[in-house]
């Protein structure tokens, strides 16, 4: 038989309470608030390739034409040919397995759910999420017509929208590395005699190496405001991602008629649009250029600089 | 061999200034030396006082190390917006990474946002769809990891030929941090995952919304949303105030900016996982989904940046690491590739953590090709360039880890090549 102590007693009482009071990691920690369906519609901007995730909603290669032209074109081009070094968005076909492949919506995309997620999350570049659903639709109806995958008389909607396939869906196949298999030999792993440099990186001269020259100016350090080449500075690092080619609606740097309209404001309305942002009937000028970090007399001196070149 | 191109580098010119037994080059700064500082006087900072404490609240790097930042490649892109910077690993020490070094990638920019209206949703396959302030997060219990994050096109410039004359260029889209946070699991936990769950959509709160899809192991085994990098708040740069991390995988996968987490059975398939980050191989096919970054090295001791100045002892550093666990060797030739010996891992060796090797050597002035392979726990072996490219050809853009080439010239000239 056993017969507790009252001390005994006491004692496995105190343990009893330390292990409620100190117990293990819990299974839920019960932080976070639950999340509201409206809270959840509001966020939830995904779409997947069987259509999950698209709005009611339809828009027609012929109205997508129109809002590419305002919207898309100074970046991608009017036939989706890509300016600059702005993604190409049409043609390419047959070009996969080619030298220099051209990668596109029409060549290389598997899904048309991509398209229409990627414009409504993310474009235009610098008005992100500002198109409407329909605007969507006609948007991605339009490139895929650039891309000759539907007619010009052809409305994009969430009912018709899985009907469209893109040719290169069947392409894609899953990750199979490791893929090579090198070996760890450590003598005479190779003849000495067929070691040929094939390539050597001066041959090209492409890379920025300025800051391996003694006392080097860096060419992409923002000057200080202030010093003379500020001004130009400022707007190839800040400014000529839209001025140089009018993305956006931006005047193009140099194009004198572009200027003249918005000249006739002024000056300081120019400046106070260029720190503070404007959205015109022409384009949108973000807040400078995007860039909070620049001071206000640098985004000062690049507009002078920009209408020093138009004077 | 090729012939040399000696016009285009400074460093030739500097060689032909060199002068005195032992140095075959100057330093830039050597001409600036005030011998007022040098033995046998006493230098000007031993006679007055400095500056006091919290003259700068925030410290910053001496003055003399202004070369020592991240740098970018202008016409990789078409802005700087949507672009990339890479870090001076010529310049680092040890395996962590300076945060403000850390290799940028944005696809719209750095979001500013302020921490109290930042939220984390979590919603979709689960029973209990959640929404998580910072405060929220920072009240589960923590964990800190030492990972590296690396963009999978780091080296990608790369496939067809040597064209960065710098080893920030050919390497630097990698950096390793401590990172602290919420293991994801925990906070899967939480929201309860329902079990067709197999697939979870990350998203941003930047200006691209950048999103990608990640398989439900990889969320339940490594992945954390961390909220502090190398012992204080994530940088803005790197996804402030919360951004997974997903260890060993491509940086992409890392989503910055963190506002939502959607649990579903299949992937979503959004731009960065279709157009961008999948591989194009020759016969046309496209592989997608290859999230693990595979074993790969550099030295960086001698490199293009860091020029040799003497003959004698050197001690030849570098990194490695690898997406599928811990390093367990690294070997390095002089002669490109004949004969290799095995170099010493420095310091802490950790799971899919830059790994520091060392290796003791003294260089008798004769040219030589030196490379470094590194070789991983599971057995995997660092691949020559002309071994992935006989099975991937030069178009895929992304995971060239190959093993690469530092041709070392008698003058301690140092190019970036590529041999067959």
């Amino acid at each position: 038989m056993c017969k507790l102590t009252e001390s005994r007693l006491i004692f496995l009482l105190l343990i009893s309470m330390v292990a409620t009071v100190c117990k293990a990691a819990p299974d839920k920690y019960s932080i976070g608030s639950s999340a509201t369906a409206e809270q959840i519609s509001g966020w939830d901007i995904d779409v997947r390739p069987d259509g999950t995730g698209l709005p009611h909603g339809a828009g027609s290669v012929e109205d997508g034409e129109l809002i590419y032209e305002e919207k898309c074109a100074s970046c991608h081009g009017s036939f989706g040919e890509g300016m600059d070094r702005w993604p190409i968005l049409a043609g390419g076909e047959d070009t996969l397995t080619d030298d220099r492949p051209e990668k596109t919506v029409g060549s290389y995309w598997p899904f048309v759910s991509t398209l229409w997620d990627y414009i409504h999350r993310a474009m235009p570049f610098l008005q992100p999420q500002s198109l409407v659903d329909n605007e969507v639709y006609a948007l991605t109806a339009y490139i895929l017509y650039l891309n000759d995958l539907v007619e010009d008389d052809f409305t994009l909607s969430r009912e018709n929208f899985t009907t469209v396939k893109l040719p290169n869906e069947m392409a894609f196949v899953d990750d199979p590395r490791p893929d090579v298999e090198n070996q760890r030999c450590m003598q005479n792993c190779r003849d000495p005699e067929s070691i040929k440099i094939t390539w050597d990186s001066t041959d090209l001269g492409v890379t920025p190496t300025e800051h391996l020259q003694p006392e080097a100016v860096e060419d992409n350090a923002v000057l200080a405001a202030g010093s003379p080449d500020s001004g130009e500075q400022t707007y190839r690092t800040a400014c000529s991602v839209c001025h140089d080619a009018g993305a956006a609606g931006a005047p193009v740097a140099g194009d004198k008629s572009a200027w003249t309209a918005r000249l006739e404001k002024g000056i300081d309305v120019l400046i106070e649009h260029a720190i503070n942002g404007y959205q015109g009937e022409l384009g949108y000028m973000p807040a400078k250029g995007g860039n909070p970090n620049l001071e206000d007399q640098q985004v000062q001196e690049a507009v002078d600089y920009m209408i020093k070149l138009v004077n | 061999m090729k012939q040399k191109k000696t016009s285009r580098r400074q460093f030739m010119k500097n060689a032909a200034l060199m002068a005195g037994a032992g140095t075959i080059g100057i330093e830039r700064s050597v001409a600036n030396i005030e011998d007022a500082n040098l033995p046998p006087s006493v230098p000007e900072w031993m006679k007055k006082m400095g500056r006091g404490v919290v003259t700068v609240p925030y410290g910053t790097p001496s003055p003399y190390e202004d070369k020592v930042i991240r740098r970018t490649v202008p016409w990789l892109t078409a802005s700087p917006i949507s672009s990339i910077s890479f870090s001076p690993l010529h310049e680092l020490k040890g395996i962590i990474t300076p945060s403000a070094l850390h290799f940028e990638r944005y696809h719209a920019g750095v979001p500013e946002i302020n921490p109290d209206e930042h939220r984390l949703m979590i919603h979709g396959l689960c029973e209990n769809p959640l929404i998580f302030t910072m405060a929220d997060l920072m009240r589960f219990p923590s964990v800190s990891e030492i990972r590296f994050i690396e963009c999978p096109a780091n080296g990608g410039m790369e496939w067809r030929g040597a064209q960065m004359e710098a080893l920030q260029f050919t390497h630097g889209m990698v950096s390793c941090s401590e990172w602290t946070g919420v293991k994801l699991s925990v906070l899967l936990d939480e929201v309860g995952i329902k079990p067709e769950a197999k697939w979870l959509l990350a998203e941003g709160a930047d200006g691209a919304a950048m999103g990608r899809s990640i398989p439900i192991e990889k969320a339940l085994d490594d992945s954390i949303v961390a909220y502090a990098q190398n012992g204080e708040m994530i940088r803005p740069e790197q996804g402030y105030p919360v951004r997974l991390v997903n260890p060993g995988w491509e940086g992409n996968t890392s989503v910055k900016w963190l506002r939502r987490l959607e649990l579903g059975d299949q992937p979503w398939h959004l731009r960065e996982e279709t157009s961008k980050y999948t591989d194009l191989m020759p016969d046309g096919s496209a592989r997608r989904f290859t999230f693990v970054q595979e074993a790969n090295s550099v030295i960086t001791s001698v490199c293009p940046e860091k020029p040799l100045k003497h003959k004698g002892h050197h001690e030849l550093e570098g990194i490695a690491w690898s997406g599928r666990g811990k390093i367990s060797h690294v070997d390095v030739t002089f002669d490109g590739g004949v004969n290799w010996q095995q170099a010493k891992l420095k310091g802490l060796v950790l799971d899919k953590a830059l790994t520091r090797f060392s290796f003791d050597w003294d260089w008798d002035g004769s040219p030589a090709l030196l490379q470094a392979r590194a070789v991983d726990e599971t057995g995997y072996v660092q691949p020559t360039l002309g071994q992935l490219r006989e099975v991937r050809g030069v178009n895929s853009i992304y995971h060239k880890n190959a093993i690469h080439t530092w041709q070392l010239f008698e003058s301690g000239e140092v190019r970036n090549v590529q041999i067959d």
